[in-house]
């Protein structure tokens, strides 16, 4: 065989998790009255925005440094919803981006958000700004930012790292209420021990479902709870399997992708069930070499 | 199959000019689309550069395939075509963002050029930003032009055979914008304090039990205080485990470990259901809209 072992496993156990995300939209494109558990930080989100209106300052919106990815769209369509409401208070609004993409597609939002809500005459085109796409200068202007304009709220949702505590210290300073969430669960605490209200791992994705109730969200985020059963009857399985796996004898092992007999002893980790299942044998190298092409000019050869 | 080019080949140069026109093009066309369309529009072309992904995870992958290898079947044909196409799809990716790198900059002059202008609170800083920003572009380039394809571009590799302009370059860089950085960096020390300083006040029993652990792992990577705390105790049996590098190991290996991978699980899964919905295009609104 001259094909990488990808690991049919892994690949079967995704495609169940995207039939399980599937079906579940499908599902509450039917029935719309789905059970979501309440969100802490999420219930705060209008506590926050209520409290800016009540002092008349702005509210801060970061998605943190990262690139236009999964994670920055998911923060920006919660901004989306933070905007709405504080749209509705003619609360002024600050998004500051670090990455130009992200700026780009923020500031669409933005208009789309004051537009669809009939408010364009509260819109600021400067209310979303590109500060710069270094980590600490970016971190520097968002913090002079923060101490400049007072921010009454502030929502630190996406890819953070080293300067997330810069941002949640400089706003703690000026007591602002802060709702923080980020996926780098190296920062997790820092927000933690910073931040009022704190989005901890998938309670991030889960937040658009939770403050729209949009049946696709809804639906996917219940395709979501299917596949972590999955996943934790997949542990509870791997753990027992590999505890009497471990207690067995063996009297062959595996050499070289071929099982040949040997002394009797207990099983090892690499030839439990289990271990195989999710680490696939590395292949033998090439039997038979490829013929090549001749090199392209300036390509050089091997 | 290649898509890419030798350094230095006029196919290479075609192919940036290429990008150009058609990024400008591709600009021009969706700014100019009824709205109506653009929707259609952005969700066949989601759909069609995450199908290449997609393709390239569940095909089979040619092993050891070198990039001047022929594809001896039909689907060592296709595992290599994609290969290939995954890395052009990223390449289209870093363009666009490119192209929009232009409006940023253009955010951050309108800004405070503005603020300039009108002379509002605070203008100097904006000042200095446009002047800082001006400067390390034009000394940017230009040491870049005089050591890359001036005329004593080799000479310039030495240091000691630099002109004023990448001294001035290199003043700016590694001078002022590094060291600058380096600072805020630094700054993060002491909001770490403050921070800890709060998170382990006694308050309930969550607080406590952060403090307890914190407590011992800190004192766990202090070598005299492991001294003494362990010299007291075997180094087998069962009172070993009350070592404190022990408890330590324990609580990071029984504790911390399972619960950082639990919500690495969340995480993952929720990647995987939002990459969905935006490859699909199943979201209203937001960024869908």
């Amino acid at each position: 065989m001259q094909y990488y072992d990808t690991g049919w496993f892994g690949v079967a156990f995704t495609m169940v998790i995207v039939v399980f995300v599937l079906l579940n939209i499908f599902r509450a494109g039917k029935n719309t009255n789905l059970f979501i558990r309440r969100i802490p930080g999420l219930t705060a989100l209008d506590e926050a925005i209520g409290r800016a209106t009540e002092m008349g300052k702005p509210v801060l919106m970061v998605p943190g440094i990262g690139d236009l990815n999964a994670i920055s769209v998911q923060a920006l369509n919660i901004f989306a919803y933070v905007t709405k409401t504080a749209a509705r208070f003619a609360n002024p609004i600050r998004l500051c981006c670090g990455n130009a993409a992200v700026y780009t597609v923020g500031q669409e939002i933005i208009r789309d958000v004051y537009q669809s809500e009939g408010l364009m005459d509260r819109y600021d085109q400067d209310s979303v700004q590109f500060l710069s796409d270094r980590q600490f200068a970016f971190a520097a202007s968002v913090s002079g930012l923060i101490l400049r304009e007072r921010t009454a709220a502030t929502f630190f949702l996406g890819e953070f790292f080293a300067e997330s505590l810069i941002f949640a210290e400089s706003a703690n300073a000026i007591g602002a209420i802060q709702v923080a969430g980020s996926t780098q669960n190296t920062q997790t605490p820092f927000f933690i021990a910073a931040c009022d209200y704190v989005l901890i791992a998938d309670e991030f994705y889960a937040a658009s479902a939770y403050l729209t109730r949009q049946p696709v969200l809804v639906g996917s985020l219940i395709g979501q709870d299917w596949s972590k059963i999955m996943v934790m009857l997949t542990v509870v399985l791997g753990v027992c399997t590999y505890s009497m796996e471990r207690n067995q004898n063996l009297d062959f092992k595996k050499d070289k992708g071929v099982w040949i007999s040997a002394p009797t002893h207990k099983k090892t980790d690499d030839e439990t069930f289990i271990n195989n299942l999710f680490n696939p044998d590395k292949p033998d190298p090439l039997l038979h070499k490829r013929p090549q092409r001749p090199p392209l000019p300036g390509e050089g050869g091997n | 199959m290649t898509f890419s080019f030798p350094n230095g080949s006029s196919g290479l140069y075609l192919a940036l000019a290429a990008t150009l026109i058609v990024g400008f093009l591709a600009m021009f066309a969706m700014m100019s689309m009824p709205a109506r369309w653009r929707r259609p529009v952005v969700a066949t072309c989601t759909f069609l550069a995450g199908a290449i992904y997609v393709a390239y995870y569940l095909w089979p992958k040619p092993q050891a395939f070198g990039p001047r290898d022929i594809p001896q079947n039909f689907s060592e044909s296709v595992g290599s075509y994609l290969a290939d196409s995954v890395n052009v799809a990223g390449t289209i990716s870093t363009a666009l963002t490119t192209f929009l790198l232009g409006l940023g900059i253009y955010s951050l002059v309108r800004i405070h050029g503005r603020k300039l202008l009108r002379m509002q609170k605070d203008w100097g800083f904006s000042l200095v930003l446009l002047i800082s920003m001006v400067a390390i572009v034009i000394f940017g380039y230009w040491s870049y032009w005089q050591t890359k394809f001036g005329p004593d571009a080799v000479k310039l590799q030495l240091s000691s055979n630099w002109t004023w302009v990448n001294y001035t370059n290199d003043f700016l860089f590694d001078g002022l914008l590094q060291q600058m950085e380096s600072a805020m960096f630094s700054i993060i020390a002491f909001y770490i304090l403050s921070a800890a300083y709060r998170a382990f006040r006694i308050r309930s029993v969550e607080a406590t039990i952060l403090l307890a652990s914190a407590l011992i792992m800190m004192l766990s990577l202090m070598g005299a205080v492991e001294f003494i705390w362990n010299s007291h105790l075997p180094a087998t049996g069962f009172a070993a485990n009350f070592q404190i590098t022990e408890i330590a190991r324990w609580i990071r290996d029984t504790l911390q470990t399972p619960g950082i991978r639990a919500l690495d699980f969340g995480i993952g899964l929720g990647a995987l259901a939002m990459g969905l919905r935006l490859w699909l295009s199943l979201e209203r609104g937001g960024v869908s809209a």
